[in-house]
């Protein structure tokens, strides 16, 4: 059902487009051109940004949060399993999906741990990533309350995640 | 935190350091790579939707919630968030980039220091609402899940709360920024009047 939203709007778009009267081709082609200019401006950040979560892991400070954050996190009703995802996911988007597929192996698709996991990675964003990208081509170098907001939110999503589906 | 990982390795590992960091510097540009090809195809339909006069009309269709959550009236910024919003809601976070990036161009007062608006958009983007997990319930069903789309309920509900959440918490701190300013100023003035 989702698989058919994407095309129909794309047909949608493009019937549109030559209703009013514009140059399909040429149009896209313009705004593609952007692209690669884009890319070449926010590369160094996004490269940053990934070194710094490789170091991150590789030096094992992210199992000693998980050490330090699991007695907080399975008071809130975290699977102890489910921590390291948890911390993992505001960093990178490729490692926490990797992370969730070894889950999904270990634990059986259907299992409480599983959707669990699911629903978290669903609901929540690869924070820092984000905000690298976003505040890269501005000047904006104090971003105050901004990260820490976005954790406390994606943390009470995580929680939500975990008691709906011990209800469902 | 750099620093510190790299003096954590020296204690456990420290020829893993350089490798580890072009490791991670080459998956970079092979993300980067990719990426060009993404925005090629999305910057691609986002100038039709702009040309078309689509943009606009979102732009309107969300301009309650928008200049609620912003507190902006610039009809180009707004056309860019609602691109910015949907394409996220959407669950196409590759889309969603490119619109986000111009959007936060111009906000951006150029004070070093993160606005209001700046905030909420980085907030929004970093919470935003899933309707379509698609590619979690892809990794399901390849897992061999009986029933791969269960989890859209919850995924839903609890995006929303994660959102909700992140909205109200850059509100209520937009407030109390907001009356500190107010405070600072008020001193000021006094303090001014008092010299003279």
């Amino acid at each position: 059902m989702s698989a058919y939203i994407l095309p129909i709007i794309f047909v949608a778009l493009f019937c549109y487009s030559k209703y009013k009267k514009i140059n399909t081709y040429s149009t896209f082609v313009k705004g593609g051109k952007k692209a690669i200019p884009l890319v070449i401006d926010i590369f160094p950040y996004i490269a940053t940004i990934m070194i710094a979560v490789a170091l991150l892991r590789v030096s094992g400070i992210t199992i000693l949060l998980a050490k330090f954050f699991s007695p907080i996190f399975t008071f809130l009703g975290v699977p102890s399993q489910l921590i390291e995802l948890v911390l993992l996911r505001p960093f990178t988007g490729s490692g926490s999906f990797a992370l969730l597929n070894d889950v999904l192996i270990e634990y059986g698709a259907d299992s409480y741990i599983s959707r669990c996991a699911c629903v978290i990675l669903g609901c929540s964003e690869t924070i820092f990533y984000v905000t690298a990208v976003y505040t890269s081509q501005t000047k904006v170098k104090r971003l105050l309350y901004a990260i820490p907001i976005a954790l406390i939110a994606t943390v009470v999503g995580s929680v939500v995640a975990c008691l709906i589906c011990k209800i469902i | 935190m750099v620093v510190l990982s790299i003096c954590f390795l020296v204690f456990s590992n420290p020829s893993l350091m350089l490798s580890t960091m072009i490791g991670a510097s080459s998956d970079a540009l092979k993300l980067a790579v990719e990426l060009c090809g993404v925005y090629m195809v999305w910057l691609g339909i986002l100038e039709i939707v702009e040309e078309s006069g689509l943009s606009q009309k979102l732009a309107k269709l969300l301009h309650p919630l928008i200049k609620w959550l912003f507190k902006i009236d610039d009809e180009e910024t707004e056309k860019m968030i609602a691109l910015n919003m949907s394409a996220n809601m959407l669950g196409l976070g590759n889309a969603a980039t490119p619109m986000g990036i111009a959007a936060m161009k111009r906000l951006d007062d150029g004070s070093g220091v993160a606005t209001h608006a700046v905030i909420m958009l980085i907030v929004l983007n970093a919470t935003s609402i899933q309707l379509l997990p698609s590619t979690i319930i892809g990794l399901r069903a390849s897992a061999g899940s009986a029933t791969p789309a269960d989890i859209i309920l919850p995924t839903l509900i609890s995006t929303i709360c994660t959102c909700i959440v992140g909205v109200f918490l850059v509100k209520i701190c937009g407030r109390i920024r907001e009356k500190l300013k107010h405070k600072k100023t008020a001193i000021r003035i006094k303090n001014n009047g008092g010299r003279k």
